[in-house]
């Protein structure tokens, strides 16, 4: 033992980092080409972002976003779905193809080499799809299935539940992306033509290229693909979301014998272009946004409730929600809820320390280096430049800003978006076990069976 | 293709050390694989080695309880650790200016760990961990799966036989004592490699490891692993068991004994597991995803572990409304089609093979596991270049024979999960 150095080495010397810097260009047809360079292996990842998530489906059609950007490759410019895969999968390359609130997506990291190859299949699919009646109704029918493999499984029902007892299902951010039973089963392909003829064009397409591959070449590739693209969408502007939430309440959703309750706090939170996101995030990562932070460190570390716990905000064009999330051992369930309680008025009347605020920033600032190592990783955030309108250089500054937040930054803004007297709280676990002490910390709790 | 560098040493307490350095990001990666995993565990103290690795984040001779987490963070880093069949890996990401102290903190705990235990750690650790239990598995639909098929797939006296995570039982009947017993058996110097790979200078991070680490004494020879780890090429039999739970739609695990990783034979099934159920052109997805809609998700793995032998795990969720004896059908009759299977969907499966790895090279992080990985299991780093020679080098005649050798009725299990309401109450 006596080898070992009883003093912690100081860091050496700082070696300079700029994340690469983007480019962002329009074609004359209106789509946005954004690309960055950053060859660390010889691939390029690519991230088509369609102004067309679940905000812009109609509550009577939740689930039809997901619908048709799952079926973008079921079959296109007269090619069935088998012979896409096959086009795609020759060449090494699989897609992901997902809508979220805010967009749809379709993503790969794919070989130099494949990339032109690749985009041509990705605007076959964009452009020309084909949405062929039965593969449309076996997407429908696995977005069906997928609704009961979500009911069965206690995380993605808390996921979903907090945010429908946040937000109500007739608002795009209460609801899953993946729809609601009951509405998914009547859409068709008809549908499916509507939403792509009307909600998908080139003014609300975003093509991003990040790796091995440089501006010019990346703006040829696309142009090449999507340039003679010639689609007008004059459709309403974009539907709010996440604007009339409904009154918190805490809620119990029984799944008999559960040896875990699944816990999720809730409130509303702030927009991603909000002035304090700085600010927030720092004041998060204390809070419970790092392995380290307050809550993991009381609920995992001191009193063995949890294997984890965290919260965060879900940023977004509207505010999303601000959530604690957690599962715990059934007969601590009220314990843990106190708990979360208890740190949250804490942050929100008294703030944090400087040392506290010094390691939050340090910790958000350092690792935007580690979390910037993939083209794809690089492609997400990009995406993210057009998503919230932010600017080309927004990362040329960001570490800049996070290292300017303050004590007195994190105390404002925990009085200022931090609402420990308006928390919506689900709960999924036994309700027979839970009920009577929750409703000792909390009070009046409405039960609610799994839903059907 | 790349070719990514690095060197090895070996310091004379036995720590075999690679270093790989790519100066074109200022992060490196710190990771730690120790030849120990739940295999090397004895009767009676199943999920020991996870238990372990916890413990491993709990302070040491100069660190503070929690100290390990909080000053990765402090440095901007990102770490963790985790436990399987065949080892415990410890690793963090960090600025490549904390180098430093990444090594410094594994050495502290590699050479000092056992003066910062105590029971109350103890006994807070093992709550933690039969939380994720229930969080992985107890509260979980289909959570027991891989408990479920190691039973099934390897015989009692197998190191393979139990999960990693244990039960809860055991994890209630450790001690501070084993601790200790197993700190001293296993987290030796001469049963671990250190990789470190990303922004530093090689001749700096060698004397920097010489420092930290070579001070450390040696341990005891690692005694050899528990119970009886050979095993017939195949099973003899087809075992079957079925689960009722509180599910919507069944589910079907398929595993078949396989050589284990490293023999020629393994890289055959690794490549049948992307041809029978990677992509939407596969043959489980093409024939009974799109197809007939039978299915409603799958996916194929071949386990890449050494100890007597693998098994290539399939698992298929059903649609509703469609039998299970109809699903089994149609996931064995593609086993059945591999024996025929084309140079076209061999050629397919090579390709997503070769795109994902490139893909994966380019974490630091993730280059950094795959070094110690190939020291510690074959000891020889290289691989993390030539391994993608020998997926390549995969024929359709070797999936055909490896189908008609290991891919048959007489050398798997089927285990099903099905809905309560299915079996009756």
């Amino acid at each position: 033992m006596s080898s070992l150095q009883s003093q912690a080495p100081p860091p050496g010397l700082l070696r300079p980092y700029e994340m690469p810097m983007p480019r962002r260009r329009r074609l004359a047809n209106g789509l946005t080409v954004v690309s960055a360079e950053h060859a660390i292996t010889p691939v390029v990842a690519i991230h088509v972002m369609i102004d067309a998530g679940t905000v812009r489906e109609s509550a009577a059609q939740a689930g039809l976003a997901s619908l048709v950007a799952n079926s973008l490759d079921a079959g296109a410019a007269g090619r069935s779905g088998e012979t896409l895969a096959w086009e795609f999968e020759r060449l090494g390359v699989e897609i992901h193809t997902e809508a979220t609130t805010e967009a749809a997506w379709i993503s790969a990291t794919v070989p130099v080499e494949r990339l032109r190859p690749t985009l041509a299949l990705l605007a076959d699919i964009v452009r020309r799809p084909d949405f062929p009646a039965a593969d449309v109704d076996r997407v429908r029918d696995e977005q069906l299935a997928e609704i009961l493999q979500r009911r069965d499984e206690p995380r993605a029902l808390a996921n979903d539940l907090i945010l429908h007892f946040l937000y109500g299902d007739d608002d795009a951010y209460g609801r899953p992306a993946v729809g609601l039973a009951d509405r998914v089963r009547s859409l068709t392909r008809d549908d499916a033509m509507c939403f792509h003829q009307a909600g998908i064009s080139p003014e609300r397409t975003t093509v991003v290229l990040a790796g091995a591959i440089d501006a010019g070449e990346a703006l040829a590739a696309v142009e090449a693909q999507f340039g003679d693209w010639r689609h007008e969408t004059a459709g309403p502007d974009r539907p709010d979301a996440g604007l009339s939430p409904l009154p918190a309440a805490v809620h119990v959703v029984d799944r008999a014998g559960s040896v875990q309750s699944e816990i999720r706090v809730a409130h509303i939170g702030v927009q991603r272009t909000h002035p304090d996101y700085f600010a927030l995030r720092v004041m998060n990562t204390i809070f419970g946004g790092a392995f380290t932070s307050r809550l993991n460190l009381s609920l995992r570390e001191r009193y063995g409730f949890t294997y984890g716990v965290r919260s965060g905000f879900a940023f977004r064009r509207n505010p999303g929600p601000f959530t604690i999330q957690t599962a715990v051992a059934t007969e601590v369930t009220h314990r843990a809820v106190e708990e979360i309680v208890r740190e949250l008025v804490l942050m929100h009347d008294s703030g944090a320390a400087d040392e506290e605020v010094a390691n939050a920033r340090d910790y958000l600032a350092g690792v935007v280096p580690l979390e910037s190592q993939t083209a794809d990783q690089l492609a997400s955030r990009f995406a993210e430049l057009v998503l919230f309108d932010l600017p080309d250089d927004y990362y040329r500054g960001y570490r800049a800003a996070i290292q300017a937040v303050t004590a007195d930054d994190v105390a404002r803004v925990a009085r200022e978006h931090l609402r420990p007297d308006d928390l919506t709280v689900c709960v999924v676990g036994d309700a027979a076990a839970i009920r009577e002490p929750l409703e000792g910390v909390v009070g009046n709790i409405s039960v609610h069976p799994v839903p059907q | 293709m790349i070719e990514i560098p690095f060197e090895t040493h070996r310091l004379d307490n036995g720590l075999r050390v690679v270093l790989s350095a790519d100066r074109r990001l200022p992060i490196v990666a710190v990771n730690l694989w120790y030849n120990v995993g739940s295999r090397n565990e004895r009767p009676g103290r199943t999920g020991f080695a996870h238990l372990f690795e916890h413990m491993m984040f709990q302070g040491s001779a100069n660190v503070p309880d929690n100290g390990h987490f909080a000053m990765i963070e402090k440095a901007g880093g990102t770490l963790n650790g985790s436990t399987w069949l065949d080892r415990t890996n410890y690793f963090e990401t960090l600025p490549s200016h904390y180098l430093e102290l990444g090594l410094w903190l594994e050495a502290d705990r590699m050479g000092g760990l056992l003066p910062a235990m105590t029971q109350e750690k103890l006994d807070n650790q093992r709550d933690v961990v039969k939380n994720e239990r229930r969080w992985r598995v107890d509260n979980q639909p289909y959570g027991d799966w891989d408990e479920r098929i190691q039973a099934l797939m390897y015989p009692p006296e197998h190191p393979y036989h139990h999960s990693v995570i244990g039960s809860m039982e055991d994890l209630d009947a450790a001690s501070l004592e084993d601790v200790s017993q197993f700190f001293r058996t296993y987290y030796a110097p001469n049963n671990a490699v250190l990789t470190v790979c990303g922004d530093f200078d090689v001749g700096e991070a060698l004397s920097l490891v010489g420092r930290y680490f070579g001070g450390i004494p040696a341990g005891p020879p690692v005694p050899s692993l528990p119970g009886r780890t050979v095993v017939p090429d195949r099973m003899g039999s087809e075992v079957r068991e079925t689960v009722p739970q509180d599910i919507s739609l069944p589910r079907l695990y398929l595993s078949y004994r396989i050589p284990p990783y490293g023999d020629d034979r393994y890289y055959a099934a690794f490549v049948a597991a992307f041809v029978l159920a990677w992509g939407k052109a596969s043959l489980l997805y093409r024939r009974h995803v799109r197809g007939d809609a039978v299915l409603q998700d799958v996916t194929s793995y071949a386990f890449p572990i050494v100890v007597g032998a693998s098994m290539l795990v399939t698992w298929a969720t059903v649609r509703p409304g469609v039998s299970r004896e109809r699903a089994e059908a149609a996931v064995l009759g593609q086993f059945d089609a591999l024996a025929s299977v084309t140079d076209e969907d061999v050629e397919r499966a090579r390709n997503l093979i070769e795109s994902r790895h490139l893909a994966e090279l380019q974490g630091v992080d993730e280059r950094a596991d795959q070094l110690s990985m190939y020291t510690t299991l074959f000891d020889d780093p290289a691989r993390i270049n030539t391994e993608i020679d020998r997926l390549r080098s995969v024929t359709t005649a070797d999936v055909r024979s490896l189908a008609s050798g290991f891919l048959g009725p007489d050398n798997r299990s089927v285990l099903w999960y099905v809905p309560m309401q299915e079996v009756g109450e």
